[in-house]
């Protein structure tokens, strides 16, 4: 075996080691680096996915504990903003309070009774419950009412924890229909100047509605006595036997539930009761009889139950064809067994909770989703949704009370509230509506998401109109027919448009430019109208000229000959719109009373359409300009990449260049003038400043270019100061983040495959 | 071939002579237009520039109609830059200026009353690297009937038919005619160039080293079809290769340094050239 020999290795031909490790590290480096990238990408999009997530979710309830209550015949429950003293009103008026913090402990105070004096030892013949403002309301029967307020007051005690204490405040018994005979079913509405209270009594086997209006004598002190107003008799409005009465809190209506299943709907304007409508809630069913008839957080929505089971929303809204607010279906849930035993309505949101006894189901009014439901271990006869919209409550045949946490930070969220169409209470049809905030503390939030996208495709649509044929036809120009010692100056300028800041761009758009175009709306029109057809004309003409004309500009500066032309016939055509306006656009004045000649007045008047200062037409200017510069750069690169072979091939044939341009050069350039466009597409997708500054942020779902618009990405950044941390609103902006974020994905990856495709037809021979 | 050689003549009055040209065809009769020939190309006193730098230097060649003239020389010594300005295909590039003229015909390719679409529409053309459009073989051979907006079927198959026929690649492609031209190989797609480029029927074929990206078989190929071409066609082709040359040609010009240096039958000057640069040229010893 001879050794091999090693041959030592010419020093010319070694490899340094630092070179070798240099180069193994960069290739780790970089691939480390590229992976990077791609986690991190993937990462932003589970982020905002997780952040979206428990939108979807429905809620969670779970049993906590039970609690023997001491028997009697409960008609009435309620509870504290903290669930944890309930309590329960038997159909003699007494009201029993449970604690249950702490079962045992000693701060326990067990379950204790206060029965209000309701002086005159008058007998209660009727219990009512205005769960809003936790008031009792009583009749007696000798033919008198009282209100009882369930006043709970939480002090926070140095030793830690909390303790609610209660106090009974009640109004002194005041008279109500005929002397003498026992109100049988009663109801109050009342906040602020109004109050309302309306009970039924039985005379003779006859039935008769009366009603008072109370006055409150207001002092220095505080609120002084209530005393009634004024009474009025309703018994001819009655229809049959009165079930069921209820009155909204802003007392300008008794609402009767007859046996008969018809429901009247009596509006009073503060002086008289007229009857506004009559309406069969279930009147496609064979059993119409009503259950109950409870409203819904607000007191526009009805909830009412049928005895067969069938369970629907009545919301009054300013119905167009009676033109007046009136009552209609407007939202249908899944049966129950039968009608509902126990109700109560959330005082955060439109949730209610529902239940024949056993089954129990917690249902949210708006979206018309059921949140929760189940069937209870027992047969449940009170029902009590705490006020936090954090407790069930739910008394049992057997004198248990079972509590329940319910988890559900997102009631209101789910695929209809955000792509569907939804009825809103005051709506008279179901709409895309987004209105995230409002005046009043019941202001229910109104998220659908379709505005904001319609108003991305409008923003977009309108920026695409203006910026794609300038942007592709500059590009064509420059590269193809412009002298070359021109384009070295013509393609640097264009790119330090596309690096004016957008916000420098929205400002213009809105402080200066959307003043101008809304007061020229014409002119600006017929000036943009005659530069296209100059545009044509003259070249028309130009190649009507005699070669010996035209040789006297060099191929690539006919642009000369043209410009002044272009000035000219805008000029002409801003004067011609606006003499065009003084005859064709003339309106009325409606404050003035003169005729005038106003495109602004005009168009709303001929269309119906909208006409705003801020509109789609401006952003569509504004933003084409921020989008021009990137399409043309890159159609113009893509152009110029077209080997030189191809043109000269062309023009040998006798092509001319316009001929070359459109048949050999834009076709093998298709790849890449649509990654250009899709890029410029990406990009008005996605701006944000312009659309912010410069569209008066109205959620319209239309596309006239004299209105506004809010984008998605426009929205994000008008609301971010208004969403809580983990809200409703903070996890919709997410959504919205990620409908933007699909949207600019699915655009890019059908550029990139269709950038594929066409590369592949059109790829040159190496 | 034609009266007086420009090259051998003293330096005439171009300005003048082509002036009267211009006059003359200007006032020409249109029955008059057959005692023209239009194949016949006159090189006259032509420099060309390229910004400051001349690449040309005050070429005179008269080149015979319906014969196949070799430009051969060095790289760099301007036979494709004088072959690109026949057709003026030089003009888009920035800074180009020249003297002297080029007349086709008699008429100056730089007459203002010549539309430069309408003069390359009567010069066909042959580069170096085979160019086919991206698009059907088809498509490819009627592209400059279809820029002169003929579209009428019958004509079109007509002429693909006679152009593949002229360029011998009909055998090889007629039963592919919608595929894309890229599909072809590379001598296939030179022919399919020349195919083009006599679809239209031009007077004049402009053949810029045509068979330099070739292998023998489709060299061969090529030159039979110049051969062949010539009948009906002035051919003037750029070649590197000496024996393409002296194969194909009928006469030959040498170019040295942008200077034309010696001009005459392909015979004359490959066996018995006047000058030694021409000699040392031919036979191999330099360039």
């Amino acid at each position: 075996m001879q050794k091999r020999q090693q041959r030592a290795v010419p020093e010319r031909f070694v490899v340094r080691r630092a070179t070798l490790y240099f180069d193994r590290f960069m290739n780790q480096f970089i691939k480390v680096g590229g992976l990077s990238v791609i986690v991190a990408v993937s990462l932003i999009f589970v982020f905002i996915l997780l952040q979206v997530f428990p939108l979807f979710r429905g809620a969670t309830v779970e049993w906590r504990k039970d609690m023997p209550v001491p028997p009697g015949q409960y008609v009435v429950m309620g509870t504290d903003e903290w669930s944890e003293l309930p309590f329960f009103v038997n159909a003699g008026g007494e009201v029993l309070f449970v604690d249950t913090v702490d079962p045992g402990g000693p701060h326990n105070r067990g379950h204790f009774t206060r029965t209000p004096g309701l002086a005159d030892e008058a007998t209660v013949s009727a219990v009512a419950f205005n769960e809003m403002q936790t008031q009792l309301l009583y009749g007696t029967v000798d033919g008198r009412f009282a209100i009882v307020d369930v006043q709970y007051k939480a002090t926070f005690p140095e030793r830690g924890g909390r303790e609610v204490a209660v106090e009974l405040d009640e109004t002194p018994l005041l008279r109500i229909g005929r002397e003498g005979v026992p109100v049988r079913k009663l109801a109050y509405g009342g906040s602020g100047v109004q109050k309302l209270v309306a009970a039924t009594q039985e005379v003779e086997g006859e039935f008769e509605l009366h009603a008072v209006s109370l006055a409150q004598q207001r002092t220095l002190l505080g609120a002084g006595e209530l005393s009634v107003e004024r009474s009025y008799d309703l018994t001819e409005f009655l229809t049959g036997e009165p079930e069921q009465l209820a009155i909204p809190r802003d007392a300008d209506a008794v609402l009767i539930g007859n046996t008969d299943g018809s429901v009247v709907y009596l509006h009073f304007d503060g002086q008289e009761f007229t009857r506004r409508q009559v309406f069969v809630p279930f009147e496609d069913r064979e059993d119409r009889r009503i259950a109950t008839m409870d409203f819904l957080l607000g007191d526009v929505s009805l909830v009412l139950t049928a005895h067969c089971g069938a369970n629907r929303v009545y919301s009054i809204y300013r119905d167009p064809e009676a033109d007046m607010r009136i009552w209609g279906h407007t939202k249908t849930f899944p049966d129950l067994d039968r009608g509902a035993v126990f109700y109560s309505a959330s005082m955060r949101n439109k949730a209610f909770l529902i239940g024949d006894g056993r089954v129990a189901s917690l249902r949210y009014g708006t979206t018309e989703t059921i949140r929760w439901q189940e069937d209870l271990p027992v047969q449940a006869t009170l029902a009590a949704l705490g006020p936090r919209y954090n407790r069930l409550l739910f008394l049992d045949d057997q004198y248990s009370l079972h509590f329940y946490d319910l988890h559900d930070p997102h009631p209101q969220a789910g695929w209809r509230t955000f792509f569907g169409k939804i009825q809103y209470e005051g709506q008279a049809t179901a709409e895309y509506s987004w209105q995230s905030t409002g005046g009043r503390d019941d202001f229910e939030r109104k998220l659908s998401l379709v505005p904001l996208i319609i108003g991305t495709l409008k923003g977009t649509l309108y920026a695409m109109i203006f910026a794609l044929p300038i942007a592709l036809l500059a590009a064509i120009y420059t590269s193809q027919f412009l002298d070359p010692a021109v384009k070295r100056y013509v393609k640097p300028t264009m790119e330090i448009m596309a690096s004016l800041p957008s916000v420098v761009l929205g400002f213009l758009a809105a402080l200066w430019l959307a003043p101008i175009i809304s007061n020229a709306v014409p002119s600006v029109l017929s000036a943009m109208l005659g530069v296209i057809v100059g545009a044509f004309g003259i070249g028309y003409l130009w190649g009507q000229l005699p070669q010996r004309i035209r040789m006297l500009l060099k191929p690539g500066y006919e642009f000369i000959a043209f410009v002044p032309f272009m000035v000219l016939i805008a000029y002409a055509g801003w004067h011609l719109g606006a003499l065009a306006e003084q005859f064709l656009f003339v309106v009325e004045d409606p404050d003035t009373g003169l005729v005038i000649a106003d495109f602004r007045l005009w168009f709303p008047r001929a269309t119906g359409l909208g006409f705003e200062q801020r509109n789609a037409f401006v952003v569509g200017f504004v933003m084409g300009f921020a989008v021009i510069p990137i399409i043309f750069t890159i159609t113009e690169d893509a152009l110029s990449n077209v080997p030189e072979a191809f043109r000269s091939g062309s023009l040998a044939l006798g092509a001319s260049r316009w001929q070359t341009a459109v048949r050999v050069v834009v076709p093998t350039a298709s790849a890449g003038t649509f990654s250009a466009v899709m890029i410029g597409l990406g990009r008005a997708v996605g701006e944000t400043m312009i659309v912010v500054m410069a569209t008066g942020n109205t959620p319209v779902t239309e596309f006239n270019p004299f209105t506004g618009m809010r984008t998605l990405s426009a929205n994000i950044a008008v609301e971010l100061p208004e969403a809580p941390y983990l809200g409703t609103l903070y996890r919709t902006l997410f959504l919205g983040a990620m409908v933007l974020f699909l949207m600019t994905f699915a655009v890019n990856t059908v550029a990139e495959v269709m950038r594929q495709r066409l590369r592949e037809k059109y790829r040159a021979v190496e | 071939m034609n009266e007086a050689s420009p090259d051998s003549a003293p330096a005439v009055d171009v300005a003048q002579a082509v002036r009267q040209r211009r006059v003359e065809v200007a006032q020409r009769k249109p029955e008059a237009d057959a005692d023209v020939n239009l194949q016949h190309i006159q090189v006259c006193n032509y420099s060309f520039f390229y910004g400051t730098t001349q690449v040309l230097f005050d070429v005179n060649m008269d080149i015979p109609e319906r014969r196949v003239t070799a430009l051969i020389g060095p790289s760099g010594c301007g036979k494709t830059t004088l072959l690109r300005n026949i057709n003026r295909m030089n003009d888009l590039i920035d800074g180009i200026r020249h003297q002297g003229d080029i007349l086709i015909g008699g008429q100056s390719v730089y007459d203002r009353y010549l539309e430069v679409i309408s003069l390359r529409k009567r010069i066909g053309m042959v580069f170096q690297k085979s160019n086919p459009f991206p698009k059907t073989i088809y498509e490819n051979i009627v592209y400059s009937l279809r820029v002169a907006g003929r579209n009428k079927k019958a004509e079109l198959d007509e002429t693909v038919e006679r152009s593949l026929r002229g360029a011998a690649l009909w055998d090889e492609v007629k039963d592919r005619l919608k595929e894309s031209a890229f599909s072809l190989s590379g001598g296939q797609m030179q022919r399919l160039c020349i195919a083009r480029a006599i679809a239209n029927r031009p007077e004049i074929l402009l053949m810029d080293e045509p068979c330099s990206a070739l292998d023998p078989v489709a060299t061969g190929k090529i030159e039979d079809l110049i051969d062949e071409l010539k009948k009906e066609y002035t051919i003037i082709i750029v070649t590197h290769n000496m024996q393409q040359a002296a194969r194909v040609s009928d006469r030959t010009a040498f170019f040295y340094l942008g200077k034309l240096i010696e001009y005459d039958d392909t015979q004359t000057i490959f066996m018995n050239p006047a000058e030694e640069q021409t000699e040392a040229y031919v036979s191999g010893r330099f360039g």
